[in-house]
């Protein structure tokens, strides 16, 4: 076991390799690797910090769910989303770099840095690097970090415009999410100024497309209202859900409802 | 050699970093009143105060207790508060066959601690880590409900 006192330390120890990283455990221990060393990043206090930058907020990666919750500084959105996360005792250890670091397309916090369009500072005895959080996420639990970096700190955009989120999961509290979807959207004098929408655990990584946001990006309500059963029509076509407990259509059907209510509430 | 502080007391241990810390705090420290239902995060049987937050030892490697302030039901029991969440959930018969009732009570406590006066829908979320198979939890929400109302130093 190494407990660093910083983060230097902790990523001269990660760059001699050999250790697995570990915050809150919560995911680590599910299945503990036999004899595995543990690099223990909990309470560095360069991943402990909240900070607030004007437009966007830095969050650390070793803050927790509930320490997120109760930070005047987290936007809402995000905090939505944490609060559906299990129960107290899962929210008290996990963290949004263990989140991130799972490479699952579940984790609840990673929709959100999504729908946000996130960076992440990564950090190694080489130097630091802040990858678009899309770019990140390679595949199915295949993550852009390299065996000495870690995840220092998530820069998380403040949300411009009004916010939707939705989490549709087997049993209330403690199932992870069988899918999920945030939304925002920023309407300025009538137009669209911007929008985004993602979703969550139902492919190999959460699901964005940029493409099919642009079709409606600058156009009036009136207009939008107009082309909402295209603009449906096309998320259909894209999304192509993984097979898991739940059946594909089932899946898909619940996404574009979710799509459909996120533009309704917001008069499309 | 890990050290952490163990329901007030300075204490320590030496073994593999991942080793549970349920396993160590029943076999090692025989503190029995911690639980194991699941070892998975599921049931909340082995609640423990971790750093002042309510935890799953089962999810505790023992690399993570090392510097930690931990209390069990049993150190939990020392303080003046267990007094009234005791009576509390004597009271509507909220204990059955007792598996679930070490952990449900560190919940209480806990929430209790961070918000005096829950209301239903705070209790239901305070206790939804910890599954009870005998109760029903309608018995437990009301002995959190008068647990709070009698009041105590959280
Ligand atoms: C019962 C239960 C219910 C759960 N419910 C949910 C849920 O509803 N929603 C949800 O999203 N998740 C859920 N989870 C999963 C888990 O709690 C989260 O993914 C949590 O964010 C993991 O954080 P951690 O700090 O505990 O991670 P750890 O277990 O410490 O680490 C997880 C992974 O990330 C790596 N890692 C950790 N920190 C870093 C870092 N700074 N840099 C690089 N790599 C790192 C580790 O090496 C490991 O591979 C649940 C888990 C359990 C056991
Ligand atoms: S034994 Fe730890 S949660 Fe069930
Ligand atoms: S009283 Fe038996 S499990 Fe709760």
């Amino acid at each position: 076991m190494v407990r660093p006192e910083n983060l230097n330390d902790a990523l001269k120890t990660l760059s001699r390799g050999g250790m697995t990283i570990c915050a809150g455990g919560t995911d680590v221990m599910v299945y503990p690797p036999e004899n595995a060393r543990l690099l223990m990043v909990d309470r560095l206090p360069e991943l402990k910090l909240i900070e607030d930058l004007g437009d966007a907020v830095r969050i650390g990666a070793a803050v927790t769910f509930t320490e997120g919750i109760e930070s005047p500084i987290v936007p809402e959105l995000m905090k939505a989303a944490l609060r559906r996360i299990a129960a107290p005792a899962i929210r008290n250890m996990g963290t949004f770099g263990g989140n991130i670091g799972n490479g699952s397309a579940k984790a609840d916090s990673v929709l959100i840095d999504f729908v946000l369009d996130a960076k992440l500072e990564l950090a190694s005895i080489r130097g630091t690097r802040t990858p678009d959080i899309d770019k990140f996420y390679l595949g199915r639990k295949k993550l852009d970090l390299a065996p000495d970096e870690l995840i220092a700190a998530i820069f998380l955009p403040k949300p411009k415009g009004s916010w939707y989120y939705e989490k549709v999961g087997g049993r209330e509290a403690l199932a992870i999410s069988r899918l999920s979807f945030a939304g925002v959207i920023d309407v300025r004098d009538g137009v669209i100024t911007s929008l985004s929408a993602a979703f969550g655990a139902v492919a190999d990584t959460v699901l964005r497309f940029k493409e099919l946001e642009a079709m409606l990006t600058g156009k009036s309500l009136d207009e939008a209202r107009a082309m909402k059963p295209d603009f449906i029509a096309a998320y259909d076509r894209a999304i192509v859900p993984i097979r898991g407990r739940v059946s594909e259509t089932w899946r898909k059907e619940v996404c574009l409802n979710l799509l459909r209510d996120f533009l309704s509430q917001n008069g499309i | 050699m890990i050290e952490f502080v163990l329901n007030g007391e300075k204490v320590s241990w030496e073994g593999p970093d991942t080793e549970r810390l349920l396993d160590v705090l029943r076999e090692d420290f025989r503190l029995t009143g911690v639980k194991c239902g699941c070892k998975e995060g599921e049931c909340g049987a082995c609640s423990v105060i971790f750093d002042g937050e309510l935890a799953n030892s089962c999810l505790i490697p023992m690399a993570k207790a090392d510097g930690a302030e931990i209390m069990t039901i049993e150190g939990l029991r020392e303080l003046d508060c267990f007094r009234v969440l005791d009576r509390a959930f004597a009271e509507p018969a909220a204990v059955q066959c007792g598996f679930c009732t070490p952990g449900m009570v560190l919940a209480a406590y806990s929430l209790l601690k961070k918000n005096p006066h829950p209301d239903e829908n705070e209790i239901r979320d305070g206790l939804s880590g910890n599954l009870c198979r005998c109760t029903g939890y309608r018995a437990i929400v009301e002995a959190v409900k008068l647990a709070a109302k009698e009041g105590g130093k959280w």
